[in-house]
């Protein structure tokens, strides 16, 4: 599958501290990849590089098959959408008057205003003054703002971080259906359980460093221990290693009545994360 | 350069503008010295200092101080890099957000010199020497409101701007030595460029103004070079 993102040996540093530290991962097209890690750990700087709002100090990036020495231009920037902390609105004007501005930039029709208000439920908004919506709400027209132009590729850096739950699932609803578009989503995220059901591939950074990559499935499998945790309605918690051996001790258990719950030991990403890195993911 | 993008600019400016009721009353201070400066004439034509010290509140005090603000609440607020990062050009981004200033400063200098008398600035070198004083107070104003980073910073700049680059034709009102260094730098000053060419319409004044316009145009480009990325 063709590569959306290409990033080889990227380094960034600032004076003596070296943010990045030869990072190199690919985003397939259509792909959803999340880039997980705690605060300080490269995120939004790799968000900035690969957006061209910071220059790489050594190493390769490619987004969209454009180099970046060329992410200035137009063609570039019509093609990518941008939900970072950097984003923000204009306060005075109106959610439909900010939403036009950016479609007139964009060069995309009006209609999509109403489209992408309605995806992120803010139709009986759109004519209420920025200043007095909730946060939850302006990061939903931050994210309208962001996808409007029917981008092929999207960076969201925590886009659902203000967003109560209701809001939140109805915001990866709207994220699948885009990506079953064909649109290449790179986000980042501290809420594990987004990652979880929105990525198809997650990248650990720590340190500037990438720990692992690979599908959250692939992930849970590789670092559980496989084993089986038994409750008995006695109340005892058994723990059975997935064994040749346990078999009998299993087969016995469910014979005799006395299971209550038993499930296979499978870790969070937030575990993995901690048992990778040794931080936790906050 | 994309007319439709400059156009949204320009549409979203004018809107914004027209809920900021600081830039609002900012066009009202030349037309009141004007009206003042006027009945202090008792008909009378004004001497041509006083002119252009209306002139120079102007461009400070609106073109400046307008520009200022609306960029350094852009760079505050960090809708300018929105701006960007979205297919909006440099220059795109620049004449959008200058079209609003200039309509403003445009009627609030045509209304000024209209109660004092326009007749002086009907010839060449006096409309060379004004557009190009629009563009260097223009230029400066973008160039400090990206530099200052927040409004509230932007007030700290403003007076040095306006005591040193609107205000200069006052200099002759402080008893200085006529042949002295402060008043000699003072009428190289751009204003100042502006009266001698109108006087003697001098074609090499309109050239000094110039290098003011370049000079301003230069520290803009680089303060927004500065903004455009986090490097």
């Amino acid at each position: 599958m063709e590569n959306t993102i290409e990033v080889k040996g990227m380094r960034k540093v600032f004076g003596q501290n070296a943010a990045i530290k030869h990072v190199s991962f690919n985003v397939k097209r259509g792909e959803i990849f999340g880039l997980l890690g705690p605060s300080g750990s490269g995120k939004t700087t790799t968000i900035k590089i690969l957006t061209g709002e910071l220059g790489q100090t050594t190493g390769d990036v490619k987004v969209l098959g454009i180099d970046s020495n060329r992410f200035g231009t137009a063609d570039f920037k019509a093609r990518i959408g941008i939900l970072s902390d950097n984003s923000s609105l204009y306060e005075r004007l109106t959610v439909y008057d900010n939403l036009k501005l950016f479609c007139r930039l964009y060069n995309a029709p009006l209609a999509h205003i109403d489209d992408m208000l309605r995806e992120v439920n803010l139709e009986d908004e759109r004519s209420k003054t920025v200043s007095k919506l909730s946060k939850g709400m302006k990061q939903r027209v931050l994210l309208a703002k962001a996808l409007m132009h029917k981008p092929d590729l999207v960076f969201l850096d925590e886009p659902t971080s203000a967003l109560d739950p209701g809001n939140a699932a109805q915001i990866h609803r709207g994220l699948q259906k885009l990506n079953e578009a064909g649109t290449t989503i790179f986000i980042t995220t501290h809420n594990m359980e987004e990652a979880t059901v929105l990525c198809d591939r997650v990248a650990f950074l720590h340190n500037g460093e990438l720990q692992e990559l690979d599908s959250p499935n692939v992930l849970r499998y590789k670092y559980s221990t496989h084993a089986f945790h038994v409750e008995t309605f006695a109340g005892d918690k058994l723990v059975i290693e997935n064994e040749r051996g346990n078999a009998d001790q299993i087969r016995d258990l469910i014979a005799s009545g006395q299971v209550k719950t038993m499930h296979t030991d499978n870790p969070t990403l937030g575990q993995i994360f901690l048992k990778v890195t040794g931080k936790e993911l906050v | 350069m994309n007319i439709q993008r400059i156009s949204a600019i320009f549409e979203k400016d004018i809107k914004d503008f027209m809920k900021n009721m600081m830039l609002l009353t900012m066009p009202i201070i030349p037309v009141v010295l004007a009206l003042i400066y006027d009945r202090m004439g008792d008909g009378e034509e004004l001497p041509l200092m006083l002119i252009y010290l209306i002139v120079g509140v102007t461009f400070s005090a609106v073109t400046a101080s307008c520009m200022m603000t609306m960029m350094a609440e852009e760079n505050e607020k960090k809708t300018l890099r929105g701006l960007i990062l979205s297919p909006a050009s440099f220059f795109d981004i620049i004449i959008g957000k200058s079209l609003v200033t200039g309509l403003i400063t445009m009627i609030s200098l045509a209304v000024s010199l209209m109660i004092i008398g326009i007749e002086p600035f009907l010839n060449v070198q006096a409309i060379i020497g004004l557009i190009l004083l629009f563009l260097f107070f223009l230029l400066l104003g973008i160039g400090i409101g990206l530099f200052s980073k927040s409004i509230a910073a932007t007030s700290a700049y403003l007076m040095p701007v306006m005591f040193l680059f609107g205000f200069t034709p006052i200099i002759y009102s402080l008893g200085l030595n006529e042949g002295g260094m402060t008043i000699a730098i003072a009428e190289t000053f751009p204003i100042m460029k502006a009266v001698e060419a109108h006087d003697n319409n001098s074609w090499s004044s309109i050239g000094i103004i110039a290098l003011w316009v370049v000079g301003a145009a230069l520290f803009m480009y680089i303060c927004f070079k500065k903004t455009a990325t986090d490097d």
